[in-house]
């Protein structure tokens, strides 16, 4: 993760993104918003990614009561939860609402087509098996965007789509052939 | 626009292939049939063996007939559908969707064809 990470970000219920830090500085972001980047599993607390604790609010504008009544050990222990809402015990009780509404790792963009439908077609219509290789590729297409990376996924798409076309010119091309073997062993 | 002519162009091809499909048979011998070339060289047969006579059963109703021909033919037809309608639904039904393009299904899907391909050449149906 560095500053030109894209960051998608679920405050108050509402998903936007993708922001670069810069972005999110101008937005203006609380400690109880959910944020999702490529390469994590699901969405966390914003609290919980160093990069973007320094967003936050700071701590004595917040929480000043909190803060004069804690002694200076804790708040040293404890700088990560500053803009946790005032129950520490259950701070991260939304999480789980969450993550059933927004599954990890599927950004705004949609997913490029992953052409199963035409893979599955030409393995079973095309007399070639490579129709296998491009089932093998769509697969991937759907893996890489539940990973959240969408270029992956738009490459494998077109990989797959390719091996579609393949091998159904290759079974148009071939069953002339095919037929001309058939009639010289026939005759 | 683009997309309508695609749309008509395949409905004639489909529905061109589907005529000759339903007229001649071939399963009878001397047919004017491609044989199946992976068949033609290795001697075993391709997961889509048979899905020239089945097709010909299907279009005559024969399902039983045509379970036989290429028992993966007739299943992959309702999961065919089941992908062009998410397809076709996507931006109404973005959660449909997005349940039918999971990598799972593919996964089985995938292990399925593969599993398919050895059990046929094993048992030889």
């Amino acid at each position: 993760m560095n500053e030109n990470t894209q960051y998608w970000i679920n405050q108050g219920g509402i998903q936007t993104g993708p922001h670069t830090i810069e972005q999110l500085k101008e937005i203006g972001v609380t400690g109880e918003a959910y944020v999702w980047c490529a390469g994590m599993d699901d969405w966390k607390p914003i609290t919980t990614i160093a990069e973007l604790t320094d967003l936050l609010p700071k701590a004595n504008e917040s929480h000043e009561g909190i803060s004069d009544a804690t002694p200076a050990l804790e708040q040293e222990t404890q700088t990560h939860s500053v803009a946790i809402p005032p129950i520490p015990e259950q701070p991260l009780e939304p999480q789980p609402q969450y993550s059933q509404q927004t599954p990890p790792a599927v950004p705004n963009e949609q997913c490029p087509p992953t052409n199963l439908v035409w893979a599955i077609l030409s393995t079973i219509l095309c007399c070639i098996p490579l129709g296998i290789v491009a089932i093998i590729y769509s697969v991937k297409v759907s893996q890489k965007y539940q990973q959240g990376d969408i270029e992956g996924a738009k490459h494998y798409s077109e990989v797959s789509a390719w091996w579609c076309i393949g091998t159904i010119i290759g079974g148009i091309v071939l069953s002339p052939f095919v037929s001309l073997i058939q009639m010289a062993m026939m005759g | 626009m683009r997309k309508i002519i695609y749309f008509f162009i395949i409905v004639a091809v489909v529905v061109m292939a589907a005529a000759i499909y339903f007229t001649y048979d071939p399963a009878k011998p001397g047919n004017i049939f491609p044989r199946c070339f992976f068949l033609t060289f290795t001697g075993y047969k391709c997961p889509g063996c048979g899905s020239q006579r089945a097709i010909h059963s299907l279009l005559h109703g024969d399902f039983l007939q045509a379970f036989r021909f290429n028992a993966a033919l007739v299943v992959a037809l309702p999961i065919l559908v089941v992908f062009a309608i998410s397809e076709w639904k996507r931006n109404s039904w973005p959660r449909f969707y997005e349940i039918v393009n999971n990598k799972w299904i593919g996964i089985t899907i995938l292990f399925a064809v593969v599993f398919w391909w050895i059990i046929r050449n094993v048992f030889n149906f």
